[in-house]
Parts: C-alpha cells; structure tokens; sequence
C-alpha cells in the first residue's frame, strides 16, 4: 500500500501569492495513497528539508511528491534528502507548482486548481515509481587513439602525460599523417616537419603510449569504460625490435622506381622503405606487391645487407584483441580526386596539381629540396594560377560543404612561391576569401600586400595547353570582364574530403556518419568531440575539415572527455535505461535500428542444453542514454524505461 | 497444362526432391466460391491443392507460427504479389529467413490465376517495383477521398457507427500476417492501454492502434476486411496508413526483404509542415 | 450558458526543451492561459502515440505534442523518430474524423520561453472556440455508464 507523502512549497510569496497552498493540502490530503501532507515556506531550506526526511521516517513514506519549483531546480536536493532518510531516491516527483503554475497565471483560483491538478497527477506517478540504484560500469583505464596524425598524436599525449595508458594505432609505417606532408604552415609559415616531429618522437618514446604502426582497428566491441578493440598488425618483414633504422636496405634495394604515395607521386621509394626520413618509428617495410623478392624468390639483397639480420620475409599478419576504456578517433581525411573538373585538365596536363603537391614542391625535404620546379620538365614557372574551390562548395560537381582549410593555404602558397620565385607571378581564382581565425586575415592580407599575389574573384571555365602554356580561362566578376591567364603551373586548391573507406569504418565501429562520411558528434554544439556511442571521442578532421589548430584543440578536447571518464574507477550513470521483456519480445529489431546510441543488441535465449530458443533484443545499460525512443517504436510494448514507465505515465495521464 | 496442374506438378517435385518439407496453398472450401489453407507434406496429396482466381487470401501469415521454419527446412507457399510482400516485411523484420520460403507465384487477372515467374522472394523485385510505381488501388482510394471529403465532425460519426460494431474478436489481428507479435498491445494490461470491452471509446482505441502498428507494413491483402465478422472497413484504415508512408516517405511495404521499417527510420529532411 | 468554456489541454513534452522553454517562461514572469498540464518525459521519442488517446479519453479537448528543434534533441535522433510518428498517426487521428485542430505538434527550444506561451495561449483560444471535444467525451461517458452495473 503506497504512503505518499506531499509537501507543499510557499517559496516564500513566490507560490503562496497565487496558489492557495492551504486549499491544495486540503485536497491532495484527501486523495487516495497520500498518507502525509504539509506545507512550508522554503521546503528547500534545512529545516524544510529536514522536515521532509522527519516525515518519510515517521511515516514510513513510500514515495514523496514535493509540489514547488521545477525538477530542474530541485530535484538532486529532494532526491538527497530522500536517500539520507532512507528512501529510495527515485521514488521521488516534483510538481513544478512554480514555473509552469503560481509565476505564469494571473487568477488565483486557476491557478490553484492547475496545482491540484498537477501534484495529483504526480502523485499518481509516484505511486508506481521503482527503486532504482544508479548503474555503475568497471572502466579499463586505457585509452586508444585511432589514426596518428597531429590530432591523434595530440590526443594521445594529452592522455599519457595525465598518467593513463594509451594506444596509437596507425595504419601506415609511420605516424605523423597530413601534416607531416605539408612544408610551411599558416599563420606563421613555421615550417611543419619542425613542430611536429618532436611530437612525434615524443609519442614515440613515452612510456605510456604504445605506438602501433601499420596497423589496422578491424573491429569495435563492448561500450563505454569496457571496449575490446580487434587490431590487425601488418606484416612489416622487417623486425622492430632489433632494426636500428640505418637505412643501408633502402639504399640497396634495386627497385627504386615506384612512385612515393608521401611525396604525392612526384618522387620516388623503393620496395623496402620508410615513407619520409623522419619517420616515427623508424623501421622501414617491404611494399610485399612490389618486392622481387616476393614476386619470384629472387633478390633478398636487403636481407642480405642488413647487418643485424632484421628483415624477415616469413613475418605475417599479427591480430590482437586489445582492452581499452574509451577510443579516440582521429582518421584524418583524404584530398579530393579532382578528375570530375574535366574542364581543369586534373590528370591530363602534368603541370595542373593539387594543393598538397605544391607542399612537396615546396618542402626542404621534398622531392625537389624545396625548389618550386613544374612537373612536366622541372622548369621554374613564372606565373601559377591558384584555383581555389576546386570540389568544395560546389553542389553539382564537387561537395556542398566549404572545406575551410583552402583560403588559408592558398594564401600560403603565393607566399611560398613568392618568397622562393622572386619574379614569379601568382594569380588566385577565388569565390569569397574565408580567414577567419587567429591572425588569419592578416596573413592574407600579407599575400595580397606583400607579396603581391594576385587574386580575381570568380570561377575558371576551361583550362587548355597550347605552345607549351596552359591557358587559364575565367572570369572576373568585379570587372565583370573575363579574363584569360597564361600560366606554366595550375594548382588547385582541392577539397577535404573523408577518407574513402570511413563509412565503412563508423560502420565497423559503431558510429554515425554525415552523407559525406564525416564522423557525427553527439551535438554539433554542446557535444562536438563525442559520438553519440558512449566512450567514442572525435578529434581533428575525420569529424569535418579543420587546420591544424583547431585539430589539435579537438584532440585535447577529447583528451580532457577521455581523462574525465579514467577520472573514477567506475563509472557511475542515472538509472534511466530502457529493459526488454524477454518473454514477450518478438525479435523484430526494430528498436535496434531505432535506437540513436546502438545501445540495443540480439539476445540468443538458450535452454539448459544450449539449444536456441528464440532471439530477443537485449538493452546495454552502459550505452543507454534513457530517450525512450524504443520504448515508443515497440508494438508489442516489450520495452519499457526506468523513471518514465509505462505505468507511470499511464497513472499520470490518467490523474489529470 | 493448366496453371492448378502446373503447380501440383511443381509442389509434387519440390516434396518428393526433399527441398521443401512442407506446401502452404488452397484448397477446397465449404463452398464452391471458398478456399481454405491446406498443408502438404507428401506427393501423394498434391491432388488436393486448388488454384484459381478464388484463392484470394494471403497465406504468408501461415509462415510465422514459431518452430516451423526453426529448422531450417523450406516451406513452399501459394502466394500473390501482395503475399511475397509480405514474405519480404517478415524477413526484413526477422520473422523468417527468405531462403526458407519457395513461392509458388501467381496473380489473379480477369478471373484467371496466372503463374508469376521466380521461387524466392528476391526475384519478384522488378514485379514489386513495377506495383510500387503503379501505386495504391485507386478503388479505396476513393472511398478514402469520399470520407476525407466529409467534416471531422461526419467522419467521427462515421467510424464511431463501424466501430461501434466491433465485438473485439481479433479476427482482424490472427488473419494479418503482421501481427505475429508473442503478445498484442491490446493484451498488456499493466497499464491497460487499451480499454478491452467492446464499448466503442476501446473499439476506437483498438482499431486505431492496430491501423498505426500497420502503418508502412500492410500490403493491403484485405484479409482484415474479409475476416471482420461485422464488416468494419479496416482496409480504409490501413490505406490511409499505407498511403500516408509511400507519399510521405516513398515507403512501399515490402518492395525488399531489406527495407527498413519506416517508423525506426527516419530522414533528417522529412516534412514537417504541420509542426508549429 | 453564459459560463465560457474552459478547454482543457495536455502536453507532452520533453525535458530538455519544451518543459525547459516552460520554465523559462515561468522565470521570465510571462502570463499565459492557465488550461494547459504538462507530462513531462526525457525526449519526443519516448512519446507514444497511447499517451495521446489516453489524454483525450481523461476529456482533454487539445492536446500539444512539442519537443526539441531537429538538429538539437538532447538525444540526437529522439525527435526525428518523433515526427514520423506524429506524421503518420496524426493523419490517422484525423482519417478517423479527430479534428487535426485539437491535436497540435510544435518545436519549441529551451531559450522559447515566449515561444511557448504564445503558443498555449493560441492553442487555447483556437480550442476555447472549437468547443468540448463532445464527441469523443460522449464515448466516455458511456463507459462510466456501463461501468456502473
């Protein structure tokens, strides 16, 4: 038999001036199941909480309704007084008497009878409420990142240096990623091997980071605090513990023709290689599809070379199942494929480029040692047409987004090429100059003032060769002329773009993604680093295109959402989890497609012998987040959530 | 060779060469205008399955009951477009696996059955999509448009004088091959959703939560209005229903076995004109 | 009679927005009709269309649906599903002769406190002039009827 006690708040003259608290106790003390009823001035204060906790003892209260301001107000303060006088928390409501009643009417008696109405109802609810206990999940303290490239490698320090384990998974034979292509970086032009390869060495050799290399993140199970993480180690055929990273296979190797996918195509590896001099770690590995050696049992000159007997072509594929309490994913992003701008000549003429081979032209460590020198003949070129926008912000061909890094290295490389070609002459194509950022237009004012870059606003139409010149065909909408530039190089300024497998990737590991591919944050403003599945982080430009501060400020972001979640051994949620029914469940999965957090999985029911019985869904509560949007899809109303039941808000209804 | 003795023929190989263990298909009924389901299990008895242009009902929902396909034998059934439908609704809903289900195709057209090429459920898809693009029968579309037609105030009379008929029977529910939940909605007592006396406020209650459960799901089969023991016109509803998913979110139930269900999907640009 | 009918509304609404944009109101000190009762629930997807025609069988004659904005459910997708449901089982309600009038559905954020009072009050005018929901009311009454023998 319930006891419901109901204690009504005066908020001093904030309730009692419209409501007639005297006439509500009257009423409600009359309902059925009430067993308690007072009325205070401030039942928040101590002495109404303590009021409230003397009559839940005395009278054995089995449930509390306190009909004052709004649950989003007072709720944590009542719920404690309930559990210091030994009751269950939840079987606690508050009737918002405040903000929804004596604060919004005008007339007195309507307002008293909506309060009557209110606590009745509640007090309905209250009847059927449940103890619940808060869930609490065993966290791994440890910490995987996925992708090793400035963000990642951020991410994982920010974690380590705070004292928790990380992992660093990255899939090629070095970490360091986009930005360690890149030559110069804006605002400041440093040069970016400087700034990030002390990063990298740093990951490297902390003692709390395992750096994986070459190495793949196949599978995602478990959730929050509790994840087992599938890796797959590529076979490197060179030993990682004993290589000293000398280099003498690399120079030996007789297959010394294929084209660098770091230096963009414009230079050169060989079979057994390291992607770029600096890398972390620095162990090269054998390209198995190039290798002499493994297309005919031939050659074996690096293994022969090496003076340590550290190359082995007997390696394979090493899996292991790693234990991890959060994943931070940093994926990264892939340059565009311009080919569809038939009309830019991409991959017909050698000397039309994308922005990032323009960073190799002009990195010190490039394929050309910085010298800016024109693919097709290596000729210095005297004018270079920059075509900005070339995929993004383009619905028909391209993608609708703005890829938001091109302003910005556009401006870089008329600097670039400025400061290296004196008399070289730059001519930007650009739709709108977007730089907003921390010194950011300054520097493009820098571009245009000092050095002396030439920006048209408007589109290039056609691109064509003729007498050894591309002719650059456009548009200057200012002048509104056209216009017709000769230029000896063309670069691009192409679009980020998702990395082509990452669809297939969230899939894999269980988060969502946009219509590009770009990884989904819960929030796009108040939960930007999570995903919506518990325990999965987002940092840099897997999430959408970013440079490279906002990179790495997401990564500490999701360091700082990592190191709050290691900051307890158990991770303690609200109770507000839906459960299913296994009797009447009827496996129709439509709650597992419908649930936003991919927190409901397929039960098997099994009899003592292990044979099949039937599958029924089965709600994880470390996932949960309590929307309830199972609960409503269920037809055969097999689900339910804790605090908000059926029941109760059946009763609630049914009170009004 | 007829179509009734093709079929005969072709439900007499599929027993006799093991690849099905069972023949879901009609036969005679009390009268000569009726069919009932009949259930085959040897060669010997394919004398007795009928195939005509009265074999109208669904047979679909004789798939679901629990342990028949559980071991994961096939079943060979009779069915109509609307009964392949709803073959890919149980599949894609995980009622049953595809694989396990041999259809012996046909439509009725100018009072003859016809055969329908295919044997799984997957190679009726340019027949679905040719349907789905024909669009929902434009009879009851416009007994739809009479009552739209009317004022809320006529309409609500009128479904309260048809529901008002409805004697809770479930009739409706154990012919739709839908409705193979363990437990109905109307059933949960705690809390009692559903008034279960067959006073006309829980006949209302009733018929319109069914409606909604259907919705994007019925394939209009008509087995509902034909099994109504008092003539509701339930198909009306679960036109509207089915009309409201294709126009709104281009859902034609079971146009594939791996069809989402609309009401666990959604798109971020669905309309919402009327949401203020 | 000359006593003004005096609608009676129920609302379902979430937390997070809806019941958040109410409070505001309340703390802004803004006056609205006083015929509105709030259900409150942790989003729009836990609003199960049940809900609705328990409310009128109580003898609301309005009822109000209202959530979050899409793109800003607390929960991510919790009032996508929501506007299917509502899509499909609103146009049943009114297939089935529920006027579309006394059924409202409505976003309304945690900062539209002036929002939601605009909206109770012209919910309220809308339904004060439509009149009890009689029709449905009467199928009601004749269950309290029945129940008496």
């Amino acid at each position: 038999m319930a006891k419901i006690g109901v204690f009504v708040c005066h908020c001093g003259e904030n309730i009692a001036s419209m409501v007639d608290t005297g006439k509500l106790v009257t009423a409600i003390s009359g309902h059925p199941g009430v067993a308690f009823s007072s009325e205070y001035k401030y039942f928040c204060s101590d002495p109404g909480q303590e009021t409230v906790k003397r009559a839940i003892r005395e009278n054995n209260l089995t449930g509390v309704v306190v009909a004052a301001c709004s649950p989003r107000m007072h709720e944590q303060t009542f719920r404690k007084a309930c559990a210091e006088a030994g009751l269950n928390p939840y079987m606690l409501e508050l009737a918002n008497i405040r903000e929804q009643c004596s604060w919004v009417h005008t007339d007195r008696i309507e307002a008293t009878d909506k309060a009557i109405e209110i606590t009745r109802a509640l007090v309905e609810k209250v009847k059927r409420n449940n103890d619940l206990q808060p869930i609490s999940v065993p966290v791994t303290r440890r910490a995987m990142v996925i992708g090793g490239g400035v963000a990642g490698i951020q991410a994982a320090i920010d974690i380590a240096t705070a004292g928790r384990e990380v992992v660093l998974v990255e899939r090629e034979p070095s970490i360091g990623g986009h930005m360690s292509q890149i030559s110069e970086t804006f605002p400041t032009l440093d040069c970016s091997q400087c700034i990030l390869t002390p990063r990298m060495v740093e990951a490297v050799q902390h003692p709390n980071i395992r750096v994986m290399t070459y190495a793949e993140v196949e599978e995602v199970d478990g959730f929050i605090g509790n994840f087992t993480v599938k890796v797959r180690s590529k076979a490197r055929y060179v030993k990682m513990e004993t290589c000293t990273g000398c280099g003498d296979c690399i120079q030996k190797c007789p297959v010394k023709k294929i084209p660098s996918e770091f230096e963009c195509e414009l230079g050169n590896r060989t079979a057994i290689y390291t992607p770029f001099a600096q890398a972390v770690p620095n162990v090269p590995v054998i390209d198995r599809s190039r290798c002499t050696y493994f297309k005919n049992g031939k050659c074996a000159i690096c293994k022969k070379t090496c003076q340590i007997d550290s190359i082995d072509f007997e390696q394979e594929d090493k899996t292991e199942y790693i234990e991890v309490g959060a994943i931070v994913v940093a994926t990264g992003f892939q340059v565009q494929n311009t080919s569809m701008y038939g009309e830019y000549g991409y991959g017909r003429y050698k000397d039309v480029i994308t922005g990032l081979h323009f960073e190799r032209l002009a990195s010190a460590s490039g394929p050309t040692a910085g010298k800016i020198k024109r693919p097709s003949d290596g000729k210095e070129p005297e004018t270079v047409v920059f075509i900005q926008c070339a995929g993004s912000r383009d619905a028909s061909k391209g993608v609708k987004y703005c890829s938001k890094i091109c302003c910005m290295y556009t401006a870089k490389h008329a600097m670039l090429y400025a400061h290296k070609v004196h008399h070289g002459k730059s001519q930007i194509f650009y739709m709108d100059i977007r730089a907003a950022g921390k010194g950011y237009d300054e520097f493009t004012r820098r571009a245009i003032e000092e050095d002396e870059a030439g920006y048209i606003r408007g589109r290039v139409s056609k691109l064509y060769e003729e007498n050894g010149k591309l002719i650059v065909r456009g548009v200057d909408t200012l002048l509104g002329k056209p216009v017709e530039v000769e230029a000896d190089m063309v670069v691009l300024a192409t679009a980020m773009v998702p990395q082509p497998d990452a669809k297939e990737f969230a899939q894999r590991i269980g988060i969502g993604y946009d219509e590009y591919g770009f990884f989904n944050e819960a929030h796009l403003k108040l939960r930007p680093v999570e995903t919506s599945t518990a325990g999965i982080y987002l940092a840099g430009a897997c999430q959408s295109p970013k440079d490279i501060p906002d990179s790495v400020s997401q990564a500490s972001a999701a360091a700082a959402k990592v190191l709050g979640l290691f900051s307890k051994e158990q991770l303690e949620r609200e109770p507000v989890v839906a459960t299913v029914s296994d009797s009447t469940c009827a496996g129709c999965w439509g709650c597992v497609i419908a649930c936003p957090y991919n927190a409901i999985d397929r039960k098997e029911i099994t009899d003592r012998n292990g044979n099949l019985i039937k599958r029924v869904a089965s709600v994880n509560p470390g996932l949960c987040q309590g929307c309830g949007t199972c609960v409503s899809f269920c037809r055969s109303n097999s689900i339910d959530l804790a605090g908000f039941t059926e029941s109760q808000i059946f009763a609630e209804v049914m009170g009004l | 060779m007829g179509i009734q003795e093709q079929y005969r023929t072709d439900a007499a190989n599929l027993l006799d060469s093991g690849a099905v263990k069972l023949v879901i298909g009609y036969g005679e009924g009390s009268t000569p205008e009726r069919r009932r389901p009949i259930f085959i299990r040897s060669a010997e008895e394919v004398g007795r399955l009928v195939l005509d242009a009265n074999c109208i009902a669904n047979l679909s929902a004789y798939l679901v009951p629990e342990g028949l396909l559980s071991d994961g034998k096939s079943v060979a059934v009779f069915l109509k477009p609307d009964g392949i439908r709803s073959v890919n609704i149980l599949a894609a809903e995980a009622q049953l696996n595809p694989e396990q289900v041999v259809i012996l195709g046909f439509n009725i057209d100018a009072g003859l059955a016809n055969p329908l090429p295919g044997r799984k459920a997957n190679e009726f898809a340019p027949l679905l999509a040719s349907l789905k693009s024909a669009g929902l029968s434009t009879d009851l579309q416009r007994e739809a448009d009479r009552l739209e037609q009317m004022t809320a105030v006529e309409r609500f009379e009128y479904w309260k004088e048809q529901f008002s008929k409805c004697i809770k029977c479930y009739a409706c529910r154990q012919v739709c091959p839908m409705c193979y939940c363990r437990r109905c909605i109307v059933d949960v007592n705690q809390p009692q959703w559903v008034n279960t006396s067959s006073h006309t406020l829980g006949n209302f209650e009733w018929n319109i939560i069914r409606a909604y459960h259907l919705a994007g799901r019925c394939v209009a089969c008509g087995g509902c209005d034909r099994a109504c023991p008092v003539n509701i016109p339930l198909r009306l509803l679960n036109h509207r229903m089915s009309k409201e998913a294709l126009d709104t979110f281009d859902h034609f139930a079971g146009e594939s076995a791996d069809q989402k269900p609309v009401l666990a999907t959604f798109r971020q640009d669905d309309p919402e004109t009327f949401i203020l | 009679m000359t006593e003004t009918f005096e609608p009676k509304i129920v609302a379902f609404v979430c937390t997070y927005c809806t019941y958040a944009g109410a409070d505001l109101a309340g703390t802004s000190r803004m006056k609205y009709a006083s015929n509105v009762r709030m259900v409150r629930l942790p989003c729009t997807g836990r609003i199960s269309p049940m809900f609705i025609l328990k409310a009128l069988q109580k003898g609301a004659d309005g009822v109000l649906v209202s959530g979050c904005h899409p793109g800003d459910c607390h929960f991510a997708q919790g009032n996508y599903h929501a506007r299917r449901r509502w899509t499909v089982f609103r146009s049943l309600l009114a297939f089935t002769g529920i006027p579309e009038e006394r059924i409202k559905f409505s976003w309304i954020s945690a900062a539209e406190g002036a929002k939601f009072a605009e909206l109770i009050n012209s919910i309220t005018d809308e339904i004060r002039a439509l009149g009890p929901f009689e029709q449905y009311q009467e199928l009601q009454k004749v269950i309290e009827t029945q129940s008496t023998y």
